[in-house]
């Protein structure tokens, strides 16, 4: 009996430690404040790149500057984050403050279904706020709903023109381009063919899994992707004689590999396979270190006369269920702080969150801040209102460019995508 | 005698009913087996049954992870997927790659198998060769595949430029794209058939080659007529796996071509993983997910019945 008896407990102990792994293995739960006074942050970042290091570096520093607010960070893969954490969040298991995602639509989505928390008293001019005015336009716009503000950038990049110098010489031109139309010349002549086979493409210009670069050809002429009521405007004729020029460069004149990834396009600069990329501050990582002889220049202006150019940024938002809502905007105004965005700009060559930085000391040691910077009035998002924008950009635009670049009908292929926007988005007008 | 026993219903094993284990110590008897049984029944109930039945409850309403409402809408996915160009797309693509990989991938394992079925100390290093793709992680190889293809850095390129061959860029090429994941499909997975062959060869008795051989049946009719009815049961076995990895084809295309370009080579799974896990739509991916459950279980049917495959097997 004694027998029996061991041989169930020890079957039962066995069952137990087989769910055990089940009960341990849920989200990071929300940490209220301990019992010593010391709020605990639960942060979920994506920043697994190049310049982790940099964020893992300021989150200590807040830490230790911090005694009663501690925030524990944690990293894990943008997908892993877009997995997991509108479950985690609608079940009240996710964490205080977390960045969704790279792009700025998808916090529409946490937005409609209530899992965020606006963080409007972020902005003022008290003790731990920051003021309105320093913002950059495109981001207090991308962040604001219904009057609401939703998120604080957790960074801020624009993108450059990146050239290669010694390709450029090569070829007997002396200056980066100034407008389209010398960007579309020189990037005829810097595609260098054997018979049917490239050597070298003028540019690197990527159309999936990337930052939008299709877009500023677009809006340098006068044309756009969404019109201000979120509908579509890729049938417009601006927009269709953009995409028409640089298809014609693409198809005729093989300027660029096509069905590029943001990484193929990337490793093509990087490799000295094309003399031209227009791309974020985050590329100066990758190129440096591979001595690529380049130079950064602004996005070329133009038939509107004025410089524009892709905004990027990283939105940060704030639990709705959080119990800890003012030890996370003291956070937000923390990192929205002069010093640690000129940390930022230091370590990780993002341009700063504010724009009342110029000529801040810090930013004197940061060769190229200061060109991605001074683009920030000109940058714009794309598809900033968008909240299913991935579906939207990898079914719609994406697909639309790669049929293009493969020598389809634009104004026909155009239409037909501005249709599926505007389903897409449901805009009926 | 027996007659009298059946009579009297006296049982011949002279044992009487109140010697039978009743049901309470049958039970007792019983526990700690099925106790045992219970951690492992535990981790398929909570990691196989309940995520089954979970999908196919999802399937049936329209499920986002962001929405904490989940409203019922019958049979709305599977409708919505009766007329949605992607998931047709997918369905090509897969059903074209099964319907090549499949027969390539065993009859080259074949072909391997009976070229490799001595026991050479070369062939054993060759089958070592064949078998390597098998082993290794198939995103592994899909990313090497990827630099082979490259049209700037592959030497598959070089190799057909060098011999007056135009440059192609396989893996961005709407009519190459396929048929490259194809062919690669095929190399990693020929390996597995092999194995399979090769021990159904060993089984086959040398004794039955030998009668033919002595009654003037040359390799050809051999092999035809004696080696390749004697595998059914081998061929069946290879055939049903292949299909059945090749309907979830997945990693070697995420890596390979992410689908592109322009979906040519989008499959089944990597709809639904977009669909899930990129739209946040998981009702309608559970209710794909469903779908290629049924296809390939009426697909496994359909070979079983074609294989006459019997309990005796």
């Amino acid at each position: 009996m004694i027998r029996t008896r061991t041989v169930l407990a020890g079957a039962a102990l066995c069952a137990a430690a087989a769910l055990a792994g089940c009960s341990s293995s849920g989200p990071a739960s929300t940490a209220a404040g301990s019992g010593n006074g010391v709020v605990t942050l639960n942060y979920w970042s994506g920043f697994t790149g190049g310049d982790q290091a940099t964020y893992v570096a300021l989150i200590k520093m807040f830490n230790s500057t911090h005694k009663n607010i501690q925030v524990n960070m944690t990293i894990q893969p943008w997908d892993s984050i877009a997995q997991k954490l509108p479950e985690a969040m609608a079940t009240g298991s996710g964490p205080d403050i977390a960045t969704p995602d790279y792009n700025v639509g998808t916090i529409r989505q946490y937005i409609s279904n209530g899992l965020l928390a606006p963080i409007d008293s972020l902005l003022g001019n008290g003790a731990n706020q920051v003021p309105a005015a320093v913002l950059p336009p495109a981001i207090k716009s991308a962040f604001t709903v219904d009057g609401h503000l939703y998120a604080a950038p957790a960074n801020w990049a624009t993108l450059e023109l990146y050239y290669n110098k010694t390709m450029f010489a090569k070829a007997g031109i002396t200056s980066p381009p100034t407008t389209m139309a010398q960007l579309e010349s020189d990037a005829v002549k810097l595609t260098v063919k054997s018979g049917s086979t490239v050597k070298q493409y003028g540019m690197a210009i990527a159309d999936h899994s990337t930052i939008a670069m299709w877009p500023i050809f677009i809006w340098a002429n006068g044309g756009n992707i969404q019109t201000a009521n979120g509908c579509s405007a890729l049938d417009e004729p601006q927009t269709v004689a953009a995409v028409s020029t640089w298809a014609n460069l693409i198809v005729k004149d093989d300027i660029t590999q096509v069905g590029l990834a943001g990484q193929d396009a990337d490793n093509l600069f990087s490799a000295q396979k094309a003399a031209m990329e227009i791309n974020g501050p985050w590329a100066t990582g990758e190129y440096t270190p591979a001595h690529v002889d380049y130079g950064l220049a602004p996005v070329p202006v133009g038939s509107i006369g004025a410089t524009v150019t892709t905004a990027s940024t990283v939105p940060m938002v704030l639990n709705a269920k959080s119990p800890n809502k003012t030890a996370a905007l003291t956070f937000f105004a923390w990192w929205l702080s002069k010093p640690v965005q000129a940390y930022l700009a230091e370590h990780a060559g993002y341009p700063p969150s504010r724009t009342d930085m110029s000529g801040y000391p810090g930013l004197a040691n940061t060769p190229f801040v200061a060109g991605f910077s001074a683009q920030s009035p000109y940058a714009r998002f794309y598809l900033p209102t968008v909240a299913n924008f991935s579906s939207v950009d990898s079914n719609v635009f994406s697909p639309a460019i790669q049929a293009i670049e493969r020598g389809a009908n634009v104004a026909s292929t155009l239409q037909s995508a501005s249709s599926q926007l505007n389903s897409a988005v449901n805009c009926s007008s | 005698m027996s007659q009298g026993l059946a009579r009297t219903g006296v049982r011949p094993s002279g044992r009487t009913p109140t010697a039978r284990p009743t049901a309470g110590r049958r039970w007792r008897k019983a526990t700690p087996g099925y106790l045992f049984l219970l951690p492992s029944a535990a981790i398929l109930l909570v990691f196989v049954v309940y995520p089954i039945a979970q999908s196919l409850w999802m399937s049936l309403h329209d499920w986002s992870f962001f929405s904490s409402s989940h409203p019922f809408i019958g049979l709305g996915n599977y409708r919505t997927m009766l007329h949605d160009p992607r998931f047709w797309n997918a369905l090509r693509n897969t059903a074209v790659y099964t319907a090549v990989v499949v027969p390539g991938q065993v009859g080259a394992g074949l072909a391997l198998a009976v070229a490799l079925q001595r026991n050479s100390l070369v062939n054993k290093f060759m089958r070592s060769v064949f078998f390597f793709p098998v082993i290794s992680a198939l995103a592994t190889m899909g990313i090497v595949w990827k630099f082979l293809l490259d049209p700037q850095i592959g030497i598959i390129n070089h190799l057909l430029v060098s011999v007056g061959l135009p440059d192609t860029d396989f893996l961005q090429s709407t009519t190459w794209a396929l048929p490259a994941v194809i062919a690669v499909g095929i190399w990693k997975s020929a390996g597995f058939s092999m194995v399979i062959y090769l021990a159904a060869l060993q089984d086959i008795p040398r004794s039955v080659m030998e009668a033919a051989a002595v009654d003037g049946a040359g390799p050809w009719p051999r092999f035809w007529r004696i080696t390749l009815p004697m595998l059914r049961q081998s061929t069946l076995f290879a055939v049903v796996m292949a299909t059945i990895t090749s309907m979830q084809l997945f990693d070697q295309v995420y890596v390979m071509t992410s689908g592109g370009p322009l979906f040519h080579t989008d499959t089944l799974v990597t709809y639904l993983y977009q669909v899930g896990f990129q739209d946040f739509r998981s009702g309608y991916a559970a209710a794909i997910s469903w779908v290629l459950f049924l296809l390939i279980l009426l697909v496994s049917m359909l070979q079983l019945r074609l294989f006459r495959f019997k309990e005796t097997d």
